[in-house]
């Protein structure tokens, strides 16, 4: 059977050649051409991508998925690919949202999941883990050795390292612990023409430009990560929780300025505008219609009572005690929504950005009323989550379901665009912590200005055949 | 108090009706049920894959518990056909049931995906492996053919100790210590010596109809046996016996229990040698009947030290020939996941307990490590 709306990319010239020097080196089970596994990594957790599978339309398989077991099987499908032509794309857990490993342009997926060994260095409170090691299991390892990363992303059941150093992503925990940027203190990395380069994890190194941070968010347009070693912490011996109702999202997003400003910095903070503090706190009554803010203090004993103190100090708001944050706790992986809802034909997604303190109120209302209008959107919300002395992430959520002669990617766009134009126009920036992928790269261009010829010039030198990840991020 | 939806129904208020609008506003009424259980799972961005042996050892996409799903989904709607190439990822599942924990929906992908290997063998999409395994269950009762038993034991007495396929077949002195096991606990255990398999490895592989012949062969013979209790060596049959056969409509009068349990229950039992254990769960004991602390709690009840895995309880990790089916098309892959499990449990003791026949067997055949059946060990120290 061949399935009418399954489009197969051009071959590349040289592919089966390709193919067969990697099945050589590395191995023919480490490598597949059946349909059911080119078909498995034609999408990753992008919307759009969903939307395709849910109306059986495949319309970016690759030719091959490569599941490399080392750094060395990792340099040879590198050098073949870059001698041959081949686009490579990397994949990690395949939980990113902005379509970064969709394999547009056909060539192999290098699924990393395989190289998943870590290494505890606790007198140097370092982990060493290779790039495929699942989120989950290097945290749960660290615990059980007194030890934490503190990266704890929504994803961190389906995601792996080198997916959160390739996104330059960071969890719910990042106002104490930072982000995946704060933690990586050495990188590994396979570029092409397939040679490898490694950065030490030292203690600080002033040996010119930091070329970690030059890999750190390049989603697979540079080359490979296959180890890096990050910074862990021993586990918390205290963790306290707080809560506050507010009237208005100003007060909350004042306090929380105030408390950043006066060195503060509990683990978790999130601030829920009132449409989504209904959402999610709905069995509480003292905070339904309210702006809820939820908030974890962990650490060092005498450090959090003394945060704790300057929250209390700070907070304009009624305390409402542990509940409303063990709700939080409980809650805070449910993806469930999604799945109920976008088979059902209703267009969902979030959008996270970041701006200053002084214009964080302005942008967010700016978004809230840019997607609002649009016809066919049922809700816009946001909360924020993240948080530093100088600024804010906005976490914000749409749904709905396009109206008739409009067919849902092109309703999604239109959400996006109005969303994208207002947070460029409020003077955020158009991503915090997701990335840029296939979704984000038009905007690029507004974003970073001549920052984005000189990205591209550093693509151009480092992979002159535009075989790492084509595409993405408009590289 | 407000309402789950009532946030959402205020949103939807000011918007003007629109396509698909009401669809969505009797779902929040509860008036439609949405998307069914497989494209739930395909939906979902993997949120039990840690969790997964398959997914952490394989590291395919394909076989991740979304992606057997997504899988499903492909093949349900013809964009690829049913074969032995596309039923092969959905048969990749240990069936233990790690799964379902992290679920916000509380699925468990092997039932999700029954019906597709349900499907499969309708349409006669038979792998050669399961193939030898049903004919051995149609002609023999048991999976592994006919065996030769070296020993008899009782078939009269009032605790019935059902054996399992795997002892029977493989590693029968474990049938003999758990039987001393149990005179030294002063209980008067019997046999059938016409014991058949539970069935579940044919349920497990798609082979409905083989089942239901099964479990109403060995319902009977339990329900005629007379026995006022039954324990079994293997969680798998316990589970079969207690959760599945109900299912099916076959109630039986007498109470199941997997040993663990059995002797969870029982007081002033105390193990006359002192020893350092590590343990694994299996999975059908701590996801299946739902005894998470069963094992840990037995051991330290016999005086034992233990020293707990970090996957243990309903965080478990499958030996690796759970659910018949992976160890049958994919042995390479069952072994490096026994493999990886040993080198966890050995790195804490090297004195190995588990409860149940096919995770010693997948053990002893992936390693050097001792490793003990809880009846064994019961026997040693009592």
């Amino acid at each position: 059977m061949t399935p009418k709306k399954v489009v197969n990319k051009k071959t590349p010239r040289k592919l089966d050649e390709v193919i067969g020097k990697i099945s050589g080196k590395i191995g023919e089970d480490k490598i597949s051409t059946q349909k059911v596994d080119l078909l498995s990594y034609s999408h990753d957790y992008w919307p759009i991508s969903l939307h395709w599978m849910l109306e059986d339309r495949y319309p970016s398989i690759p030719h091959a998925v490569i599941w490399p077991e080392n750094k060395e099987d990792v340099i040879e499908v590198v050098k073949w690919c870059y001698k041959g032509n081949v686009p490579i794309y990397p994949y990690g857990g395949g939980s990113g949202v902005l379509g970064a490993t969709v394999p547009e342009k056909g060539g192999v997926v290098v699924d990393l999941k395989r190289m998943r060994s870590m290494k505890i260095h606790g007198k140097d409170l370092l982990v060493e883990a290779n790039s495929g090691l699942n989120g989950y299991y290097l945290e749960d390892e660290l615990n059980e050795k007194g030890y934490t990363m503190g990266n704890i992303p929504q994803s961190l059941y389906p995601s792996t390292i080198g997916g959160w150093v390739g996104t330059k992503a960071l969890g719910q925990f990042s106002t104490k612990y930072g982000g995946i940027e704060d933690m990586l203190k050495g990188i590994e990395m396979v570029i092409p023409p397939g040679k490898e380069l490694c950065l030490k994890p030292h203690a600080r190194t002033s040996t010119g430009p930091d070329l970690r941070k030059l890999f750190l968010g390049s989603e697979g347009t540079l080359g490979i990560m296959t180890k890096g070693w990050f910074k862990i912490w021993p586990e918390p011996e205290n963790r306290m929780k707080l809560s506050f109702a507010s009237d208005t999202l100003e007060d909350a997003v004042k306090s929380v300025r105030k408390v950043m400003r006066e060195g503060a910095e509990p683990a978790v903070i999130r601030i829920y505008d009132k449409i989504e503090t209904k959402r999610h706190f709905y069995d509480y009554d003292e905070i339904f219609g309210k702006v809820a803010t939820v908030m974890v203090i962990e650490g060092n004993e005498k450090i959090t009572q003394a945060e704790k103190k300057i929250v209390k100090e700070e907070f304009v708001g009624t305390e409402m005690g542990e509940k409303p944050v063990d709700h939080w706790l409980e809650t805070r992986f449910n993806v469930k929504e999604a799945a109920e809802f976008v088979p059902m034909g209703v267009v969902f997604d979030t959008i996270e950005v970041a701006v200053n303190w002084s214009k964080a109120i302005n942008l967010y209302k700016n978004v809230v009323n840019a997607i609002k209008p649009i016809k066919g959107v049922l809700f816009a919300s946001a909360h924020a989550s993240h948080f530093y002395p100088q600024g804010i992430c906005f976490y914000f959520t749409f749904a709905g379901t396009p109206p008739r002669k409009k067919d849902a990617e092109e309703f999604y766009q239109q959400v996006w665009k109005a969303a994208m134009s207002a947070v460029l126009d409020s003077g955020g920036t158009i991503s915090h912590h997701h990335g840029i992928g296939r979704q984000r790269r038009d905007w690029m261009e507004q974003e970073l200005g001549e920052a984005y010829s000189t990205l591209k010039s550093i693509k151009e030198k480092l992979d002159k055949k535009r075989i790492m990840n084509p595409g993405n991020m408009g590289l | 108090m407000p309402g789950k939806w009532d946030w959402l129904k205020d949103e939807m208020g000011g918007v003007s009706k629109i396509t698909k609008f009401s669809t969505v506003m009797k779902f929040l009424k509860g008036r439609v049920s949405g998307p069914d259980d497989m494209t739930k799972c395909a939906m979902c961005p993997n949120m039990c894959r840690h969790a997964c042996p398959i997914s952490i050892v394989d590291g395919k996409e394909t076989t991740s518990p979304a992606g057997k799903s997504r899988v499903g989904m492909m093949v349900e709607h013809d964009v690829i056909p049913m074969d032995e190439e596309n039923l092969y990822p959905i048969h990749i599942c240990l069936s233990c049931g790690c799964c379902e924990k992290w679920c916000p929906f509380d699925f468990s992908v092997s039932e999700i995906l029954k019906p597709e290997k349900e499907r499969g063998i309708d349409e006669g999409v038979v792998f050669e492996q399961f193939q030898e395994m049903f004919d051995n269950l149609e002609n023999y009762g048991l999976v592994q053919g006919g065996i030769k038993e070296e020993r008899s034991y009782p078939d009269e007495g009032n605790i019935l100790y059902l054996r399992g396929c795997e002892f029977r077949g493989g590693d029968e002195k474990v049938i003999g210590k758990t039987m001393g096991a149990f005179e030294k606990l002063g209980l008067d255990a019997f046999v059938l010596s016409d014991e058949e398999c539970c069935g579940i490895p044919a349920y497990n592989a798609g082979n409905t109809q083989l089942f239901k012949e099964l479990a109403r062969k060995m319902a009977k013979k339990i329900d005629d046996s007379g026995a006022e209790k039954v324990i079994t060596s293997c969680p798998s049959c316990a589970y079969a016996y207690r959760k599945l056969y109900p299912e099916f409509g076959l109630n039986m009068d007498v109470e199941v229990l997997h040993i663990v349990e059995f002797l969870d229950r029982k007081k002033n039992m105390k193990g006359k040698k002192k020893a350092t254990v590590t343990f694994h769960d299996p999975c059908k004991l701590v996801n299946g009947l739902e005894n998470n602390k069963g094992m840990e709690d037995v051991l330290e009840k016999l005086g034992l030290d233990v020293k707990v895995p970090r996957r243990s309880g309903d965080e478990t990790f499958c030996c690796g020939y759970g659910g018949s089916t992976v160890c049958r098309l994919n042995e390479g892959l069952s072994s490096r996941i026994s493999e990886e499990r040993l080198d966890e449990l050995s790195s804490l003791s090297d004195k190995i307990i588990t409860s149940c026949p096919t995770c010693k067997k997948a053990f002893e055949e992936n390693g050097d490590e001792k490793v003990y059946d809880i009846g064994e060990l019961l026997y040693e120290l009592l």
